[in-house]
């Protein structure tokens, strides 16, 4: 196994013109001794789905699942269409068995995440590891320390850093389009009751694990971590504090989690980030704004639009040539501009030759990618704990209704 | 998400043997793939019918994302892109979806073809309400097109177009096998009673409404033709019709729905209906049957145990033509 390794991790220059052009060797591009050999740690929705998404990536060869809902085992099988692979029901007997294991994806409820990412690494294998990072801050600190006393890559799963347009729109905020970026407001409102069926009441937690104190901390964690993530990267720094506000105010079903949280993050250069989501209206669905001085960048899951200001106090003016004209004289009045945000926006455009594939598909093809060229994940697990930490502090405000400070990451 | 509220369609309670709670109908709309779905369910509870109807549209959302050709960031998008020059790694279920789609073309002779992409963009119908194509971009179209130029190696999960240029387009089952997807997870979550509908085209029944032989559906109407209402249980039933997608040049009336065999669009029919027992069967039965029209149907019918109604002529000069088609039941008829 550690040669397997070894050699996905010197076999750098070899890959690099594997994946440019698999077309030149043979059916499936990659050859058998590059495959990277790969278990799923968890098969509700998200597994599967990634899973699924996996298996598009050349090269990547699954060897075995861990779930103990024997609903979404059987669902995986669908999934699967016939692959057969070894079903675990403890992943600590799948991390010891399987001994031809490269990496592992771990998709289990926030709160079952920390015990297999830890015992991954330990076993030097690579981790794909699904958002937040873990349930408390202690356990973060963990899955930090074991990754990096074992040298294994890991990759967060803040699949939207990987969305084309997204990447293309921060890549021109970050390069000054809209000016300085002071407010960034990101909303993920829904209208309904965040449940999945339940065939049998017995497994209410296994299936609506988001709902409970058990393994959850609630839409601040599952749908806000991406956002948080998104302002930090924005930003270029992580918050030090945090405000926070929420209840259940619809959803009277014995759930624990909130149906609606706001939170208040405040960036040490003056930023802010505002996060909301709620469960009983639909208006905003899944959008961020992030404002500067100069305009606003509105970005979906996979789509971006630009706005400018109106004017811009602060630009400066080009030098003239030599007779040129300060100004052209018009005939009529202009209005154009004095409501810049009325109307679609700039839409972000792709180049001709984007590579395609969803959001998913990339991080995870960007994951073997990295782990093949040993070269470190962009979203690695500093990029999870800096967006894991505000959540959870996050998560102490909304339910104490005060202020948390939140510890920076010191290198460990 | 859900783009309408729960409504409470039914408010007659009904305890089946076995059921602890009663079983309520829910009904809830949403846009998906490009249309309306409505579906209800007979379900204990708004509160279980919700997360029902919640777990369906993210198993849409996921056959969307991976089928569309509309989304730049689709699988198919992405072979269309990538598998005329590169084998393509696929995962299981598509691979699976795109060999039971192949093996349609080869059942129907050709008439169902999942290649028929640069013929729908050749005659404009793709983001489009159609045109007539110049003769070269319709015979380099039809070059371009054929289900036998897909190579899938089912070990290996790879696909790889013979032709460049190709594109598949899964417009002619897509909408089935979403349906397919949810009617199976659905019986799996102890569903004993539903009726999922797909923008009118594409619909599903699961069982019986309490006290029901079967769901009672309309088929749409073609004036000048008998409005027809049909009985399904366990069945899907899917409706191919050019009208509402064609245009007219020189007095002639060219439809959305192609013969991928001749490149033209399909003359001298104006709608076929097909049941059969998946959704995906019966949207495929329905788009070939409208290519082949009602002398080439018994025996795919037969082997696909599947049933049509055809609706022959003109929209101005229509007329009906059964091909095995269905009797209803006798309470179907007793309104």
């Amino acid at each position: 196994m550690m040669q397997r390794r070894q050699f996905l991790r010197h076999a750098a220059g070899g890959t690099a013109a594997l994946w440019t052009a698999p077309w030149s060797l043979g059916a499936t591009g990659v050859a058998p001794s590059d495959q990277v050999q790969l278990a799923v740690i968890g098969v509700g929705s998200r597994g599967r789905w990634m899973m699924e998404q996996a298996l598009q990536v050349p090269g990547v060869r699954l060897r075995a699942l861990c779930e103990v809902y024997e609903p979404h085992t059987a669902q995986a099988h669908e999934t699967l269409a016939g692959l057969e692979v070894p079903v675990y029901t403890d992943y600590r007997a799948l991390l010891d068995q399987e001994s031809e294991l490269d990496a592992v994806l771990i998709a289990t409820p926030l709160g079952v995440h920390a015990g297999p990412m830890i015992a991954a690494a330990e076993r030097g294998l690579h981790i794909y590891g699904e958002k937040a990072l873990a349930f408390t801050q202690d356990e973060c600190d963990a899955v930090v320390r074991a990754v990096q006393q074992h040298g294994v890559h890991f990759q967060i799963g803040h699949q939207y850093r990987h969305a084309p347009r997204v990447k293309r729109a921060v890549e021109r905020i970050l390069a000054g389009e809209i000016g300085r970026v002071t407010h960034i407001y990101a909303y993920w409102h829904r209208n309904n009751n965040w449940r999945r069926p339940v065939p049998d009441p017995a497994h209410e937690l296994h299936v609506n694990w988001r709902l409970y104190d058990t393994w959850s901390r609630g839409l601040l964690a599952e749908l806000g971590s991406h956002q948080v993530d998104f302002a930090n990267w924005i930003f270029g720094e992580t918050p030090t504090a945090v405000l926070g506000s929420g209840g259940i105010d619809t959803y009277h079903d014995g759930r624990q989690t909130y149906d609606n949280v706001q939170a208040l993050f405040t960036y040490p250069s003056g930023g802010s980030f505002f996060f909301s989501s709620i469960l009983n209206n639909h208006k905003m669905g899944y959008q961020i704004h992030v404002m500067g001085t100069e305009g606003t960048a509105e970005l979906r899951f996979e789509d971006a639009w630009f706005y400018y200001e109106p004017w811009r106090p602060n630009s400066a003016v080009p030098k003239r040539e030599e007779g040129a004209s300060w100004a052209q004289s018009t005939p009529s009045l202009s209005v154009e501009g004095d409501r810049p945000y009325d109307g679609p926006g700039a839409y972000v455009e792709l180049p001709e030759d984007d590579p395609g594939g969803s959001a998913d598909y990339r991080a995870l093809r960007a994951f073997f990618e990295d782990l093949r060229a040993d070269t470190r994940p962009w979203a690695d697990e500093v990029v999870g704990w800096n967006a894991t930490a505000p959540i959870l502090a996050g998560q102490r405000a909304v339910r104490t209704g005060e202020p948390q400070i939140i510890p920076t990451w010191n290198g460990g | 998400m859900l783009r309408s509220a729960l409504l409470l369609l039914v408010t007659l309670l009904l305890v089946p043997a076995g059921q602890a709670q009663p079983l309520q109908a829910y009904r809830a709309d949403a846009q998906a793939m490009g249309t309306t779905v409505a579906f209800t369910v007979y379900a204990p509870s708004a509160e279980q019918a919700q997360a029902l109807f919640t777990e369906a549209l993210t198993i849409i959302e996921a056959v969307e994302q991976t089928l569309s050709t509309y989304r730049s960031t689709s699988l198919v998008s992405r072979l269309n892109a990538e598998a005329g020059a590169a084998q393509v790694t696929v995962d299981p279920a598509f691979a699976a979806f795109l060999q039971r789609s192949l093996a349609y073309s080869r059942q129907t002779d050709g008439a169902f073809d999942v290649t028929v992409g640069r013929l729908v963009e050749a005659w404009g119908f793709f983001r489009g309400e159609g045109r007539y194509p110049a003769a070269d971009a319709l015979a380099e179209a039809r070059q371009q097109t054929g289900w036998r130029h897909v190579v899938l190696d089912t070990e290996a999960r790879t696909v790889h177009f013979e032709r460049p240029g190709l594109r598949l387009d899964f417009g002619g089952n897509g909408k089935g096998y979403a349906l397919d997807r949810v009617q199976q997870r659905w019986r799996t979550q102890g569903v004993t009673a539903a009726l999922l509908v797909f923008g009118g085209s594409s619909i599903y029944a699961i069982g019986a409404p309490p006290d029901a032989d079967g769901w009672r559906v309309d088929l749409p109407v073609v004036p000048g033709t008998a409005p027809t209402q049909v009985m399904l249980r366990d069945e899907g039933l899917a409706t191919s019709g050019g009208a509402h997608r064609s245009f007219e040049l020189d007095g002639r009336r060219y439809s959305h729905l192609l013969d991928p065999r001749t490149g033209q669009p399909v003359q001298g029919r104006v709608q076929v209906t097909a049941s059969a027992p998946t959704a995906e069967a019966a949207d495929v039965l329905s788009t070939a049957l409208f290519v082949l029209g009602p002398r080439d149907a018994e025996a795919l019918l037969r082997a696909t145990e599947a049933t049509a109604l055809f609706v022959e002529g003109t929209p101005e000069r229509p007329r009906t033509q059964a091909v095995r088609w269905r009797v209803l039941a006798p309470n179907a008829l007793d309104f």
